[in-house]
């Protein structure tokens, strides 16, 4: 067995480039599910009922089904209900994104919810208007119980960008895999994308994990 | 915007192939199921126990082992042991059983953290007493420390046989014939995309729900039971 470190070093754009194309789709997604997950969450928390159960079966749905199977139906079946021609990139960015905003809408919920009922109820009585009630009083201690279940969000949606590969969307895993089938190395590409992955993954969980112990500690 | 496609729907199409699928779907259950069984539940708690061995050298090898294998895609992880481990090995291995050994890789290092925290969260007297009163090593494991350790470990673990569920469907890369796998071939062969796939996604979406309400039950169960 010998590792070419060299083929890996010649073919460094195509790999650069898969993790363009990986790196884009994970913010298009995160972008979608930011925004929809603050709906959704907005719907969750309000006392209308009918927002309510619409919120939790999005969420319950997306949640709970295969992100691949969907990500297929995105593919195949978008174009033929828009009747306009989708990239797979598009197509699959926008579905992971709407499986973040799943994701992100109950993350979002657990921070606000998380705040002591005691905080609205004071800044109620000292009829604090909404902006500076959110702006001071419950987005500050709730985004600071979110950054952690935020950041392992984003480490599984990197990862779960690898499954527009089988789409056809040339990411990083696709092209590991394509250029591994040219050259007949797979060991030296496959695992030159493990070793990315872990790289750009890793720090994310430190961090993530420091965050909450001082959390904890406070 | 397109909605005949909706009002047109097929359902003899879906009668048809409704078989094919539900074996793909058996396919996922049976993945999901021993991959949980040995590799979250067996290897997961014999790493959770050996990670909190005093040895430096053991430790650091499992603690880097689980954060490669949380760290990394699980579809790099199976085809990297697809294609690139009998380079190194020698042992050319079928897509079943190359998927399900990621599988229960992957599976083991995300349980044995949380059978890692369930047994530190076991007050540490427990562990005292069981040693002061003299018992072997093995017998305060298994009769004081992890069934104390199982009460904060089931919430958990029922989180992650959903993931598992899930995660099954993107070793339909391998070409093994789970329901992705059948969906696409279906759909290939009757150029009805619409139906199949969201056949396949409802049928996957119901599998799914089942194992979230037996989550909640158990979940009600054991929590019952501690009060």
């Amino acid at each position: 067995m010998d590792f070419q470190t060299n083929l890996i070093w010649s073919n460094l754009p195509f790999l650069i480039q898969g993790l363009w194309l990986t790196l884009s789709a994970t913010v298009v997604a995160l972008l979608i599910g930011i925004i929809q997950g603050g709906i959704f969450c907005y719907l969750k928390l309000s006392k209308n009922i009918f927002a309510y159960r619409l919120s939790s079966y999005y969420i319950t749905f997306f949640r709970t089904t295969p992100e691949m199977i969907l990500i297929f139906w995105g593919y195949f079946c978008i174009p033929l209900i828009t009747q306009q021609k989708i990239s797979g990139f598009w197509s699959g960015s926008i579905i992971l994104g709407f499986v973040t905003a799943a994701y992100l809408a109950e993350i979002f919920r657990a921070g606000i919810e998380a705040i002591p009922k005691g905080q609205i109820e004071a800044s109620f009585s000292l009829s604090i208007p909404i902006i500076p009630r959110w702006r001071f009083i419950i987005l500050p201690q709730a985004l600071k119980l979110m950054v952690p279940p935020l950041v392992n969000y984003f480490t599984e949606l990197i990862k779960n960008t690898t499954l527009l590969s089988a789409i056809g969307v040339a990411e990083l895993a696709l092209q590991a895999y394509l250029l591994g089938g040219q050259t007949y190395r797979y060991l030296e590409f496959l695992s030159a994308i493990a070793f990315i992955y872990f790289v750009i993954i890793f720090p994310f969980t430190l961090f993530s994990r420091r965050f909450e112990k001082i959390n904890e500690l406070n | 915007m397109d909605w005949t496609y909706f009002t047109e729907f097929d359902f003899e199409i879906i009668w048809r192939f409704l078989p094919a699928l539900f074996s793909g779907l058996w396919n996922n259950i049976i993945l999901t199921s021993t991959s949980f069984c040995i590799g979250g539940i067996f290897i997961g708690t014999m790493l959770a126990m050996v990670s909190m061995v005093k040895i430096g050298i053991i430790r650091w090898v499992v603690i880097i082992f689980t954060e490669f294998w949380r760290s990394t895609p699980l579809l790099v992880q199976a085809i990297w042991i697809h294609f690139a481990f009998p380079v190194i090995s020698g042992l050319q291995t079928t897509p079943f059983q190359s998927a399900l050994i990621a599988l229960i890789l992957n599976v083991s290092a995300y349980c044995s953290e949380i059978i890692r925290a369930g047994i530190l969260s076991v007050p540490k007297g427990q562990y005292e007493a069981a040693k002061s009163l003299g018992l072997p090593i093995y017998v305060s494991w298994i009769k004081i420390i992890l069934p104390q350790a199982l009460k904060t470990v089931i919430p958990p673990l029922t989180g992650t046989i959903i993931s598992i569920f899930k995660a099954t469907a993107i070793l339909s890369v391998l070409a093994i014939n789970d329901i992705m796998r059948a969906a696409q071939r279906i759909s290939s062969y009757t150029f009805k995309p619409l139906e199949i796939y969201t056949s396949a996604a409802i049928l996957a979406f119901l599998i799914g729900y089942l194992i979230t309400r037996f989550g909640n039950f158990m979940e009600n169960k054991f929590s019952k039971e501690e009060s």
